[in-house]
């Protein structure tokens, strides 16, 4: 589409998605000061979703279809939703960190941000045909699809066959992702209510902080009522007769 | 048999990927998952060591993941660098599983210990898949998928400690923090010669001589990344947390393995992508690293003689043993790296099984702090041995895995003539000796502690917790008595991969 | 239901759900032709149930998507994925070689891309609705003037 935009101008065919690209990323930098700035998150939530849309747009230009289509169904779409939905069970407004715990991050952002600008004088220019990653393999890929998988969309091919093993790996990261939730929230929202069980005798109570008060007095006398192997057979019996029956094992 | 010697490599990351699938969908039968879990642990354990096998006998494998010759598809690669750490992953994989089944009854929710086991198989295959790859990108995949994983496990610790959950949201922040950097210098890196497979990489960076500016911020990205990941000294903030509060199995697989997996991946770039012949490899493994490995040698041995908490001395003594591992690369000599790939190798052992010693002691009598460590000489006698027999070998007295490790090291930086290194070295084996000897002194010469005015007696941890623990204190004594013989191989192999024509 | 200030929106989304699920399918499997795949389109589709939940209430979406379905097609996903790559394992090529699938190396590349994305469509459905789910669970019902 854009390239058809593009041959329309024959005079300055650069230029006008120059100024396009020069337009988005002011965008993106606008965007993101004022998500650092922000104090709401219900705001800041719904300005990473203004982001991920701008990010969109602007990969549009970039002719990555592939790349903008999913930016702007994950991050301006599902992860906005799920933000949201993380972040009504927080506050909903950020606590100002005080400047002295600032200094550092500024410190790596700037760091890194002139690392990156020492290497730009040695990039490829934009859009430069002979640049390594536009001669070298990218180029390899677009003929070989054509004669080896023989589907149109080239994306498809490099991602579901070329470099299937990555996409595995990208999809048992979101099944890590899925299992994170499952073992840390619960689908019900029912997890992270056990409380793990010495099978032994415990010593003391560490000063770690607990949950509720009576819910350490409970496991506590399940604690002192196991011993050995079990750690649920003594739920029911009166904590006070076994106070320890541990024996060598 | 030979379709296994073929296709082992793939076998040992896929295996596990697909069978915590599997895993995490079992009804919660009691133990069917730990068993599952166990019997695919040992497969590939099988499959590793018959990864190992044919790699001494051919030298390199190449598998080409679907087919694809290596520019254009996924190959990995395996030499005499990454093989002994696939098998030393798997292995302790092994370990922690037989010691799991105790441990997680008593860790994790009955009805959650599926999700858990699979959890755990993830970061098995993802740590072996980023040992074995041969493709820059594809390491970052299963950076992610063992990172996710594991925040996911450190988390679970929760259940014991409430500070895990916090241990865990800093790992997670800067271990994707380190993932980011890794991933921004792989870009630079495909800027540069518009490849990802490593091998690749290599021949086109050696025919640049180095590459431009863009290579060598691709460098420092890809250092700082992997440095967050390996807990290099100032980087290593997440580490104490982490491993003081996640379940007492995850923290003795995460410090055997996961550290080392990304330290592997740190030499895997120094040496064989870039090369310590460019000028910018050479400065900054010669002066960075080897000053960041030193100050942390010396300050986090000092941060561990100060802990209240067992297992977060382990946890500053570990990132202390890091510095071991990067002050070998930074001597940059054949002997040097063979030291530090000798160290790696006994520090996982030996950290394995102290952290796994720790953890019966918690299912025993919940012990956290080395003060409650009183009198277990007399109530976990065993445990207590093996542990003892481990906490030598991390001091590195004769005729333990520590001290080979220690003295390749030593031997390697006064060859070099670093002889303030050799003082390091022995300077920090000291401090080990004093905040090891601490445990050990509060373990044997106090007296148990009275309840009720009765002393506690003997209560050993099960069975299935000592196997592995002992397993692990004989195998640090094997390796102390004959380590030459078979491990030095192995160490001296995998340092001629890195340094190849060595004139330096 | 008399005065339920919410008519609107839950006409409008009575009448988008199944155009946006529609979408993901057309995503789904124009993936080879067009931008698209898998990823996307799990993503739309988990979108699409999102917003049930979000119109109609949690209880009713989780009838509509139970969670054990969640449980299942997680890790389904993955096992599509890998299995197609376990089948090209025993059809004698390397783990992901499609081109042994079928009669024709093409014909293969081109069942396997399908399978693959099917899969990668599964887990990706599955685990966005799980995080939804998971998170929506932990909360009260949120009150009007809570926005």
């Amino acid at each position: 589409m854009i390239a058809n935009i593009i041959g329309a101008v024959p005079t300055s065919p650069l230029i006008s998605t120059l100024l396009l690209d020069i337009g988005l990323l002011t965008l993106l930098v606008m965007v993101a000061f004022a998500i650092v700035r922000m104090r709401s998150l219900f705001a800041i939530v719904m300005l990473q979703g203004v982001y991920s849309l701008v990010a969109a747009a602007w990969f549009v230009t970039l002719d990555a279809v592939d790349v903008a289509f999913t930016e702007a169904a994950v991050g301006a779409g599902v992860s906005t939703v799920l933000m949201l939905a993380a972040m009504l069970l927080a506050d909903r407004e950020s606590t100002p960190v005080p400047m002295s715990r600032q200094w550092g991050p500024l410190a790596v952002v700037l760091i890194a941000g002139m690392a990156m600008l020492y290497a730009v004088p040695d990039l490829p220019s934009y859009g430069d045909a002979n640049s390594p990653a536009n001669s070298y393999v990218g180029t390899d890929y677009l003929a070989r699809t054509a004669v080896e998988i023989d589907v149109p969309n080239v994306v498809t091919a490099v991602l579901a066959s070329y470099r299937g093993y990555d996409t595995f790996g990208e999809v048992v990261v979101i099944f890590a992702a899925g299992l994170g939730v499952l073992l840390l929230l619960g689908l019900d929202g029912n997890a992270g209510r056990f409380r793990a069980q010495v099978m032994g005798r415990k010593l003391s109570d560490t000063s770690a902080p607990t949950g509720s008060t009576d819910k350490t007095a409970s496991t506590s006398q399940r604690r002192k009522s196991s011993g050995g192997g079990g750690g649920k057979s003594s739920l029911g019996a009166p904590p006070s007769i076994t106070r320890y029956e541990g024996g060598a094992s | 048999m030979d379709w296994l010697s073929t296709h082992a490599v793939a076998f040992a990351i896929v295996l596990p990927l697909l069978m915590a699938a599997v895993v995490a969908m079992l009804p919660n039968v009691k133990r069917l998952a730990w068993l599952v879990a166990l019997l695919v642990a040992v497969f590939v354990a099988v499959a590793a060591s018959v990864v190992l096998q044919t790699q001494a006998g051919l030298g390199e494998i190449i598998y080409e993941m679907g087919g694809w010759e290596p520019p254009y598809g996924i190959s990995l690669r395996i030499d005499a660098l990454n093989a002994p750490i696939l098998l030393l992953i798997a292995a302790m994989a092994v370990a922690t599983l037989i010691y799991a089944e105790p441990a997680v009854a008593s860790e994790v929710e009955g009805r959650r210990s599926g999700p858990f086991y699979a959890a755990f198989l993830l970061c098995v295959a993802g740590l072996m898949g980023m040992v074995v790859t041969g493709d820059a990108f594809n390491v970052f995949v299963f950076l992610e998928v063992s990172s996710i994983s594991t925040y996911t496990l450190v988390a679970m610790g929760a259940n014991r400690d409430r500070r895990a959950l916090s241990a865990a949201f800093n790992y997670l922040i800067l271990g994707s923090i380190g993932a980011t950097f890794f991933v921004i210098g792989v870009g630079f890196l495909y800027a540069e010669t518009g490849t990802l497979n490593m091998e690749d990489m290599r021949s086109i960076l050696a025919n640049l001589d180095g590459g431009s500016r863009v290579a060598q911020v691709a460098f420092g990205f890809i250092v700082v990344g992997l440095g967050l990941k390996l807990a290099m000294f100032p980087l290593h903030t997440w580490l104490p947390g982490a491993y003081a509060y996640s379940p007492t199995l995850v923290t003795a697989f995460l410090a055997s393995t996961a550290t080392k997996a990304a330290l592997y991946l740190l030499y895997r770039f120094c040496f064989t992508v870039f090369d310590p012949s460019f000028d910018y490899v050479a400065a900054v493994l010669t002066y960075i690293v080897t000053g960041l490995a030193v100050t942390g040698m010396i300050f986090c041995s000092l941060q561990a003689l100060f802990q209240t908490d067992a297992r977060r001395t382990l946890a500053f003594s570990s990132v202390a043993q890091v510095g071991y591992m990067l002050l070998g690369i930074g001597i940059l000599t054949v002997a040097g790296l063979a030291g530090g790939y000798l160290h790696l190798i006994n520090h996982a052992v030996v950290k394995g099984g102290l952290f796994l010693a720790l953890g019966a002691m918690w299912y025993r009598f919940g012990i956290t702090r080395i003060s409650d460590m009183a009198g277990l000489s007399k109530t976990m006698p065993i445990t207590t041995a093996a542990f003892t027999v481990l906490a030598f070998s991390l001091i590195g007295v004769p005729f333990t895995a520590g001290f080979v490790s220690k003295v390749a090291l030593a031997e390697a930086a006064a060859a070099k003539g670093w002889w303030w290194a050799v003082g390091v070295i022995m300077v920090t084996s000291i401090l080990a000796l004093f905040y090891m000897g601490r445990m050990m002194m509060v373990a044997y010469f106090r007296d148990p502690p009275t309840v009720d005015g009765v002393a506690w007696k003997r209560n050993e941890a099960p069975a299935l917790m000592l196997i592995p623990i002992v397993g692990l204190a004989i195998l640090s004594i094997l390796i102390g008595m004959r380590g030459n013989v078979f491990l030095t191989d192995i160490a001296e192999n995998a340092a001629w991969v890195m340094l190849p024509g060595s004139g330096l | 239901m008399n005065h339920d200030p919410h008519v609107l929106l839950r006409v409008i989304a009575k009448f988008l759900i199944p155009l946006i699920a529609l979408f993901a399918f057309y995503v789904q499997f124009h993936g080879d032709f067009g931008p698209g795949g898998g990823f996307q389109a799990g993503v739309i589709l988990a979108a699409s149930i999102i917003l049930y939940s979000l119109i109609f209430g949690l209880e009713n979406a989780k009838q509509a998507f139970p969670p054990i379905l969640i449980r299942i097609g997680m890790s389904l996903g993955v096992l599509l994925y890998g299995g197609t790559g376990v089948v090209a394992w025993m059809q004698g090529g390397e783990f992901l070689n499609y081109s042994v699938l079928a009669h024709d190396a093409i014909h293969g590349q081109h069942w396997g891309i399908l399978a693959v994305e099917l899969g990668v469509f599964c887990t990706v459905t599955s685990v966005m609705i799980a995080i939804f789910y998971a998170f929506g669970s932990r909360q009260p019902q949120t009150s009007e003037e809570d926005w």
